[in-house]
């Protein structure tokens, strides 16, 4: 016998893929399941720094990203700059310099910043580079697990090439030296969280609660054993949280029009060409927010590109050809092949790398401006999107001046519309803080958290960017 | 009386003393303390302890703490779906399965202790179930592939079912109290679906439970009675270490049915169905597969070297130099019985005639793939072969740094400092040879770099400088001779060499590398990082692979006869 694959066959339910037009969340007009949105962060992470005002060995390079000027963002201040493409959401955008990291000894500046970016953690073992894992759970995850419905897993997204430095997928932790596992594939994701389209809903959910109930007694039957290490049991008790009883989520499905959208998007996942990816990304992008639309989760990681994203060549932005590899293009230097030459106009060449993710970070802005509430106000205000960025800059790597560009105010937590710079302290820590704090994290006390990352590091909601 | 498990241990816990350092960069044998194990044995046979708790192995070569609990791998997973429900081809849901992460470096991908089932896989391991049970009772000859025959009496067919069946899937036989609870499934499905022949819903269900079962996803190992210093497996749970050891899958009925009549108890059972599943194509498999981990298959697909400085090279090179590498690892381990030395030395491979212009033949060739002798002059073994040396190559020049990191770190288990932060690449040449501008960008005296190029990096990339980017042999380089000369550090000891053909020698000649090759085997075979404890096999195992020119093949069989892969440490992993 030989099984026959059909792409998006079944969702979570064992129910064909609900086609036509399903009843539910959907662009403008469309109701949401609650009355209110809970506030959520989505993060898109971008790797090897901007290409900023800097001199390197091979001069000086001219400011590209960031605003001219701190305060009030205006046409005026972003042109010119990568800014601009985000020209439709100034009134919503929170653009924060200074987002300073720890020099934790990583031995190696992407594992330093793509490892700290979402965790404020040093490594599990010093100076092992590309080996290196991060000591402590990530934000998005933490988000999750306080916030989520049902213990549900926040959604952890990934495009680009698969394995490669730093093992590809690297920012989101559920502990230390606990990765996570990505969904690469856009289809995949939201086929996890579609909702069940079949007249036989019912009987598909009692089979399932049969199946669970019987495995949920062979896992604690197994988990009761003395013999098992505690570490044995963590992780089958990882697998006995997972077991779910099936729910009727039709809110978090997309439209017909929708879900070819995603399939059309979503075939270069696991691409090196920055096109695709890029794709792919828009398809996460989408899947995203429908997830936190529907109040599937309150947290998003999109992850692009392995821990120096050292494989995906971008298109040039005038000509449309691809570009050498984004690492090579950060370091100016060299090319794909290491010969050495220098690549010319390389800071221009990073420029649009950051485009490419400007356009896709709008992209997102622009899914979540569709969605309207009851109330009238739209999702994206909702939450907080998040792009952010292992490296302050291209040659040197920094840990320093990291970009953060927020959209959306978190139901009115974030000021907006501001650039803001938060100077020399280490402050990766407390963005988290506040970023999570946003999405809705507290204390036991009701207050902002101020517990998150390595203990040693400054700690605390940066109040200069409270509404 | 079994001996309580009192004592738990973690990973990193010790490290090999037998190590040197050069200043900031380490050379000594790498080593971090780890663990790996799995399976239920609650209703499997007993284990025969012999002398030292085992029959297996000296008794100073213990096993180390391991989890009790190996998720399948998603190649695992497919292998065992397609050979439980006798499919003819693998399914290919497992694409739908979220890629595990990877954690620490570690070389392959079935670290046990990463290997978890959380929301998304759960969800992915759920429609497969339900979908794979949907189309085998919807397929009469699956379901008689699956099926006892029909005795008249539905209620006895279905026990049998659920105790043949559910033998096979948890690869071992069912608890009284596990028949009961899926045979009490099987009554209750026909409610559970609408039109479905009654027997055929009690299938379709049971099947749906079976593959979302702990039992089915994971190897679990219970065996808890201390014997000597080890803690035997019981053969139920030793048919499954040595089936997804060598064939990543389930045990066959044979070997179910040995474990069935304890018949791995002892290491000559154990030996006999090695040899016997050594030679099944799936051992091939697994060979090539560890092999290709090893020696970075994933890199060769993207070979690809610059038309501007190789017009000649194949525009499918990548594709080439893996098929060689495939057919060469297959033909030295499995047709010729060989050894590492022969891996790493033989001068017999196979080519296309793309693959034979670079290796500069001489005679007809065509697309297909044909028997071929090389140059002894130029080539011996894996390493002189195109895959290795274009997969380790820029576009434009050969890579020592690269080639010089694998061979120290992969074949000689030598473990190199991580480089400094924002290392910069190396310059254009400028008249210089692809050696000299190497040499001049790491080998600077005082610099942070020398420490570790100088004395280990380089040596054993320098040694390939007569290999260009497509694996094409060059004696040549920007006008002058190419220098192919170095100084290696093995064993302890300087070891001058002319040319990579003297360096792949000294390899084959070291303790070191056999051993490191042991290691390697040993962490796939185990799924975790090399420990303290592999040391005495790698040893005494890799001298024995030196000195006797020990097969491959029988490096499986010394492995999977050890007393660490047939029992488990007394200490458990934490």
């Amino acid at each position: 016998m030989k099984v026959q694959r059909r792409w998006m066959l079944k969702g979570i339910g064992g129910a064909t893929l609900a086609l036509p037009a399903l009843e539910g969340l959907a662009p403008r007009g469309a109701r949401a399941a609650d009355p209110a949105v809970s506030p959520f962060a989505i993060f898109f992470r971008q790797a090897c720094g901007v290409a900023c005002a800097q001199n390197t060995e091979l001069g000086a390079e001219p400011e590209r990203f960031w605003p001219s000027s701190e305060g009030p963002l205006s046409a005026t201040t972003v042109a010119g700059r990568t800014m601009e493409e985000l020209s439709d959401h100034l009134g919503r955008l929170l653009v924060v310099g200074g987002v300073n990291m720890q020099d934790f000894n990583y031995a190696d500046g992407h594992a330093r910043g793509a490892l700290q970016l979402l965790t404020a953690q040093g490594p599990v073992v010093e100076g092992v580079g590309g080996d290196s894992e991060a000591n402590g759970e990530s934000i998005d995850h933490r988000i999750g697990r306080e916030l989520n419905p049902d213990g549900r897993d926040s959604l952890f997204l990934y495009a680009g090439v698969p394995n490669g430095w730093l093992g590809g997928p690297c920012i989101s932790y559920r502990g230390a030296n606990q990765r996570r596992a990505a969904l690469a594939d856009p289809r995949v994701a939201y086929m996890g969280m579609m909702g069940i389209d079949s007249a036989q809903f019912e009987l598909i959910a009692a089979r399932q609660k049969s199946v669970n109930d019987l495995v949920r007694g062979q896992m604690q039957s197994l988990m009761a054993k003395s013999e098992l290490s505690a570490k044995d049991r963590e992780r089958l008790d990882l697998h006995f949280q997972s077991i779910r009883d099936l729910e009727n989520t039709l809110s978090c499905n997309l439209s017909t029009e929708q879900q070819m959208a995603v399939d059309g998007l979503s075939d270069g996942f696991a691409s090196d060409n920055g096109d695709d990816v890029m794709k792919a990304v828009q398809a996460h992008m989408a899947v995203a927010a429908i997830a936190v639309a529907c109040g599937y989760t309150r947290s998003v990681a999109i992850q692009v590109g392995v821990g120096n994203d050292g494989n995906t060549r971008y298109s040039n932005i005038e000509t449309g050809e691809l570009m050498e590899n984004f690492h090579f293009l950060s370091h100016r230097r060299a090319s794909h092949d290491s010969s050495g030459a220098i690549i010319p106009n390389a800071d221009l060449l990073h420029h649009y790398v950051d485009v490419h993710f400007a356009r896709a970070f709008k992209y997102l802005l622009d899914r979540l401006a569709e969605y309207q509430m009851p109330d009238g106000s739209y999702l994206i205000d909702a939450g907080v999107a998040v792009w952010c960025n292992d490296n302050g800059n291209g040659p040197a790597h920094s840990s320093y001046n990291c970009p953060f560009v927020l959209a959306g105010g978190g139901g009115g937590f974030l000021r907006q519309g501001q650039y803001i710079n938060l100077g020399d302290e280490i402050t990766i820590a407390r963005m988290l803080e506040t970023i999570g704090s946003a999405a809705g994290l507290r204390k036991a006390d009701g207050s902002t958290i101020d517990d998150f990352g390595d203990p040693s590091l400054p700690h605390g909601v940066l109040d200069q960017l409270l509404a | 009386m079994p001996e309580p498990i009192a004592r738990r241990r973690s990973y990193g816990s010790w490290a090999v003393v037998s190590s040197l350092w050069i200043g900031g960069c380490y050379n000594g044998l790498g080593s971090t303390a780890g663990g790996g194990g799995d399976g239920d044995g609650d209703a499997g046979g007993t284990a025969t302890a012999g002398e030292g708790g085992d029959d297996a192995g000296p008794v100073d070569e213990l096993p180390a703490p391991s989890t009790r609990i190996f998720r399948l791998t998603h190649t695992q997973w497919e292998n065992t779906v397609v050979d439980l429900l006798g499919l003819s081809a693998p399914t290919g849901l497992s694409e739908n399965f979220r890629t595990d992460p990877a954690i620490g470096g570690f070389m392959f991908d079935n670290q046990a202790t990463v290997l978890e089932v959380d929301q998304t896989l759960w969800q992915a391991y759920r429609g497969a179930a339900v979908q794979l049970a949907e189309q085998v009772t919807a397929d009469a000859a699956a379901m008689e592939a699956i099926l006892p025959p029909d005795g008249g009496d539905a209620d006895a067919r279905a026990e049998q079912f659920v105790v043949e069946f559910g033998r096979r899937a948890y690869r071992r036989p069912l608890a009284e109290d596990e028949v009961t609870q899926l045979v009490a499934l099987f009554s209750e499905a026909p409610s559970l679906y609408e039109g479905v022949d009654p027997f055929v819903a009690g299938v379709r269900l049971t099947l749906e439970t079976i593959l979302q079962s702990p039992h089915f996803l994971y190897r679990i190992e219970t065996s808890n009675d201390v014997s000597g210093d080890v803690i035997p497996l019981s053969s139920w749970e030793r048919a499954s270490r040595i089936s997804y050891f060598l064939w990543d899958s389930m045990p066959d009925d044979a070997l179910l049915d040995i474990a069935a009549e304890d018949g791995l108890a002892d290491a000559d059972g154990v030996a006999a169905q090695v040899d016997r599943m050594l030679s099944d194509p799936r051992a091939r498999a697994v060979v090539d597969h560890f092999h290709g981990q090893l020696f970075q298959a994933i890199k060769f697909p993207n070979v690809d070297p610059s038309p501007a400085f190789y017009p000649d090279a194949p525009p499918d090179l990548g594709e080439i130099v893996g098929e060689e590498f495939e057919r060469f690892v297959a033909d030295v381990v499995f047709d010729r019985g060989g050894s590492l030395n022969e891996l790493l030395t033989s001068t017999s491979t196979f080519v296309n005639d793309d693959l034979a212009r670079i290796y500069g033949l001489e005679g007809s060739f065509g697309p297909s793939w044909v028997a071929a002798e090389l140059d002894p002059t130029q080539r011996r073994g894996i390493l002189t072969q195109a895959a290795f040396l274009a997969a380790h190559a820029t576009t434009a020049n050969p890579d020592p740094i690269h080639r010089g990191v694998f061979v120290a770190q992969r074949l000689a288990c030598m473990v190199i400092a991580a480089p400094p932060d924002g290392v910069p690449p190396v310059p254009s040449a400028e008249g210089r040879t692809n050696r000299q501008t190497v040499e001049d960008h790491t080998e600077q005296a005082g610099s942070s770099c020398v420490t570790c190029h100088g004395g280990m990096i380089n040596p054993f990339g320098f040694p390939f400088e007569n290999y260009d980017s497509t694996g094409a042999w060059r004696v040549m380089d920007a006008g002058m001779t190419v220098d192919a000369s170095s100084d290696i550090s093995l064993d302890g000891a300087q070891v001058h060499v002319n040319n990579a053909i003297d360096l792949v020698e000294a390899l084959a000649a070291s303790p070191s590398v056999h051993a490191c090759y042991l290691r390697h085997w040993l962490e796939f075979a185990h799924g975790r990082p090399t420990a303290t404890e592999d040391l005495a096999f790698t040893t005494r195992v890799g001298g024995d692979s030196l000195d006797g020119d020990l097969p491959v093949r029988e490096l499986l069989i010394q492995i999977t006869t050890s007393r660490a892969f047939l029992s488990r440490a007394t200490e458990e992993l934490q």
